[in-house]
């Protein structure tokens, strides 16, 4: 086999050096386009298939709701709206006024828009939005800026869940819709559409989906937000183009931030990157609260976990301070109440703080006496007779029997190190106490399916990422009626009073009464501990400060609709 | 037995061992812990609305009636449709697939090539400095950590000395620019493809040069390299004309049955180098619970494999006249 002559190959090699070298001289011609990392592809432009983050993340600047979030008060603004809704309690109404926009193709944004979109929701049953739209009883459009909801019942949900629903545009979909109604699966045949070219009332519009590679967006030039000032804030979009480029690990992509190939890598860092990134002169960090919730859920259907007295004694146990510092060290918070406390207008503060800033001694002797009050005994008891602790060994329940193994279930640390090692160190504190604990980390999905579908578990740690600001599903959560395979009352939590407050929340219209009632809920869950909230981690986000300025804060960090039309680059001068 | 009677009678081995494959993922993919539903939902979604997604995949049917429906689809070509893209396998797979096999058939190419060169001076000058300093060289490059060896090529070719794009396949501002043509498009794929080209060739030569060492020693113990020897012939036509050819022979075998296994890409080199295909989908698609994707996918390294087999021992036949089927 021959080789073939090596100065040839020589000669070959270096050509293509030359040819790369030249290629990578490829000046970059638009100076106004803003670059973000992504740590994972978006899956699909369809606003009704969407489930990954990362999708949303381009939807939410093409597709707008009627109503969005205010970043300092958290408030419902309006957004295609002109004003906020009034509401008629004769018909069980809502009337919207719209504001004077434009789709990104040049046509009249109109409340037929707005109907068509509801509509077609309720009747296709699109499963991410349907639960905010069952309640609706019809809709009217008495001119093309006015649309009235009539509502079957009173539902607080309508607010925040139905006005802040994605419109879409009828003349985009309804041919599609009409179609897709006379197929076998008319939902799937919808949410399978594949969307090339969406249009929207947003910000920006796409340009090119390069899928694998990188996805393209222009700003849309019939925004209804440019020149404008709406909620105090004037907004753009101030640059051309956003590109989305993916970045396969958080290694690299800090390398890329650090280098300048991105503006802003819009996912939080992890700990272990912020002190070289805090080094960096071009690169400022930004921490931001998460609407999230990490709790420890107990199985209240069977023994040990079916008695309160051991959850408050395990609650007492648990050191969140060292979870936070140490764990988490330092980028998160501790949690009391299974409403995180920036969600500051339902989030109850009065609630009990079980073991809050106690001495490890301090924590170990009040759970023990809460378990002995309740009649548990031990062969050795972990507080000896003057007081003083000593490794408590073999706990017997009040009716005398010993406390048999129990597990804690926790994702793999290769997918959650935080509750991996939350659950070992949990694990360690109760066995102090000489309660048999085993903290097992599981598969997700496997975990997910003992604890949701079978209900065989004894107790588990486990986190929603991204909770919305509604309360609503702290109903969803303990409600009774949600007790059954795959259901959310994870716990088996049942209690009568709880489930009249929660019935009664979703039907409250008026803004502080709900909030009473929901403050009891968050009460009743703090006095039975059915889930003992942990912490929450804490969005911290990187981007480079020498192109772009004006990223707006807000709960869940600043990747926000606000952010994307109020960042400019720096010395921008209004071209 | 005749190569048609062979070839024929393999190719039904082949059908009988697709069809196990097809079945055996089916149940595998279902006897898996969790659904594909449990990681779509959030706790403002109501268990009606998880029915009806559910519903949509197909999901709420007896597992029979999926696995029929899933070969009779299968037998029309068509392997469903993705949970999370809500667009066909099939066109998923088909455009990760040139992107895979580009990168990881170049690699292999130029490992071999590469293997082979080394090979057969290594073993021409067996016992010496040269031979010793190969053969550690290639078991160590053999041996490094894929993901290890790819951040550090990246750090310091990338970052540090700023030669190469850190990763992906494109630059956007290439391919957004009107003014780029087809060359200047191609480069920017060369370019961003050397670090990960360079990785792979790094890790793998060490194995095409250990299997030509190994060989080509002993195709010079034949008659024939004694022969040509007493014919006069000078070393280099020797080596490089009567020894390597022959020696290269398993080396062929390797490389046929890799270039078949390349299609799987290689899930941490994709995902290092942020590289845009098959081996990142079937990652997402196994933990995602994506199973028309997953399926597909897996079918479609399984046929590739199978029929590369093939290809191999009809090539071989070809290139050792001594094989007869």
């Amino acid at each position: 086999m021959s080789m073939g002559g090596p100065s040839r190959w020589c000669r070959l090699i270096v050509f293509l050096f030359i040819a790369i070298a030249v290629s990578a001289c490829h000046e970059n011609s638009r100076p106004h386009s803003l670059k973000i990392g992504l740590a994972e592809e978006p899956r699909t432009l369809n606003v009704w298939l969407a489930s990954d983050a990362n999708s949303r993340k381009v939807l939410s600047l093409i597709y707008q709701p009627l109503y969005v979030y205010d970043p300092d008060t958290l408030d419902l603004v309006p957004w295609l709206a002109e004003s906020m809704p009034v509401y008629d309690a004769q018909t069980l109404s809502y009337t919207v006024t719209l504001r004077d926009a434009r789709w990104s193709d040049d046509t009249p944004f109109t409340s037929r828009d707005v109907a068509f979109t509801g509509n077609l929701i309720r009747s296709f049953q699109v499963p991410r939005y349907a639960s905010n739209w069952r309640f609706i009883d019809r809709i009217e459009t008495p001119d093309s800026h006015t649309v009235t909801f009539y509502l079957k019942k009173p539902m607080a949900a309508f607010l925040s869940g139905t006005l802040s629903t994605p419109i879409v545009q009828e003349k985009e979909w309804a041919g599609f819709a009409e179609k897709a109604k006379t197929t076998e699966k008319p939902l799937a045949t919808l949410i399978n559409h594949r969307v090339q070219h969406p249009v929207g009332t947003g910000p920006f519009t796409l340009e090119q989906w390069r899928q694998g590679a990188f996805l393209h967006l222009k700003r849309n030039p019939h925004f209804f937000g440019t020149g404008k000032t709406i909620n105090g804030r004037l907004l753009g979009p101030f640059f051309n183009d956003l590109v989305y480029s993916v970045f396969g690990t958080s290694d690299v992509a800090i390398l890329a931030l650090k280098k300048g190939d991105i503006d802003m890598f819009w996912w939080p860092i992890q700990p272990g990157y912020l002190s070289d990134l805090s080094q960096q002169k071009k690169i400022r960090l930004f921490t931001n609260e998460k609407s999230a919730l990490y709790f420890m859920g107990f199985n209240l259907r069977r023994p040990p976990f079916n008695d309160v007295a051991l959850r408050r004694a395990v609650a007492y146990t648990i050191d969140k301070d060292f979870i936070v510092s140490r764990i988490l060290q330092g980028q998160g918070t501790k949690m009391y109440s299974v409403v995180p406390a920036e969600n500051r207008f339902w989030c109850c503060t009065d609630l009990p703080r079980y073991g809050d800033d106690m001495s490890r001694q301090n924590r170990l002797k009040t759970a023990y006496q809460v378990l002995v009050d309740a009649g548990y005994s031990w062969a050795v008891p972990p507080v000896d007779a003057v007081g003083n602790l000593q490794p408590g060994r073999e706990i017997r329940l009040p009716g005398g029997q010993p406390m048999g193994r129990f597990t804690i279930l926790t994702p793999p640390a290769d997918y959650d190190p935080h509750r991996a090692t939350s659950g070992l160190m949990i694990q360690e504190w109760l066995r102090e106490l000489g309660m048999p604990a085993y903290a097992r980390p599981m598969a997700f999905s496997s975990m997910l399916q003992q604890v949701k579908g079978n209900h065989d578990f004894d107790a588990f740690i486990l986190g929603y990422g991204r909770l919305r600001l509604d309360p609503d599903y702290v109903r969803n959560l303990f409600h009774s009626a949600n007790d059954k395979s795959r259901g959310w009352n994870m716990s088996g939590y049942h209690d009568s009073t709880f489930d009249q407050l929660a019935d009664r929340s979703t039907s409250e219209l008026d803004p502080l009464k709900r909030q009473a009632l929901v403050m009891d809920m968050q009460r009743l869950i703090a006095r039975d501990l059915p889930y003992l909230p942990l912490y929450k981690p804490s969005v911290v986000e990187a981007v480079r400060t020498d192109r772009f300025e004006g990223w707006v804060e807000m709960l869940e960090g600043i990747g926000n609709i606000w952010s994307m039309c109020q960042v400019k680059p720096v010395n921008y001068d209004g071209a | 037995m005749g190569l048609k009677r062979f070839i024929l009678r393999r190719l039904v081995e082949i059908a009988v061992i697709f069809f196990v494959i097809m079945t055996v993922l089916f149940i595998l993919f279902r006897l898996a812990p969790g659904d594909p539903v449990s990681r779509m939902v959030d706790p403002s979604m109501t268990p009606e609305d998880a029915r009806l997604l559910m519903e949509s995949m197909g999901l709420d049917q007896p597992v029979w009636t999926q696995y029929l429906y899933y070969l009779k689809n299968a037998a029309t070509g068509n392997m469903g449709v993705s949970f999370h893209y809500g667009e066909p396998v099939t066109h998923i797979l088909l455009n990760r697939l040139p992107n895979t096999m580009l990168l990881f058939t170049t690699s292999i190419i130029i490992s071999a090539l590469l293997g082979v060169f080394l090979g057969k001076i290594a073993a021409w000058k067996r016992g010496e400095r040269t031979d010793t300093l190969m053969t550690i060289g290639a078991l160590f490059c053999h041996t490094l950590f894929l993901p290890w060896l790819a951040l550090i090529m990246i750090w310091f070719f990338a970052y540090w000395v700023g030669w190469f794009p850190i990763t992906g396949m494109v630059s956007p501002d290439v391919w957004i620019d009107p003014d780029a043509g087809f060359v200047v498009k191609a480069l920017d794929v060369l370019h961003h493809m050397a670090l990960p080209l360079m990785t792979l060739v790094l890790i793998h030569f060490g194995s095409y040069l250990l299997v030509m060492r190994s060989s080509m020693l002993e195709t010079l113990k034949d008659d024939y390299i004694l022969t040509a020897r007493a014919k006069g012939l000078d070393e280099k036509t020797i080596r490089d004309h009567h020894a390597a050819p022959n020696a290269a022979l398993p080396v062929v075998t390797t490389v046929g049955l890799s270039l078949a296994f390349s299609i799987n890409g290689g899930a941490l080199t994709e995902t290092v180098f942020t590289w845009p295909g098959l081996g990142r989908e079937l990652v997402f698609s196994v933990s995602h619970a994506d199973y028309p994707l997953a399926q597909a996918a897996f079918l479609l390294i399984a046929i590739v494999v199978l029929l590369a087999n093939l290809v191999v021992d009809v090539l071989y036949a070809y290139l050792d006249p001594r094989i007869r089927y």
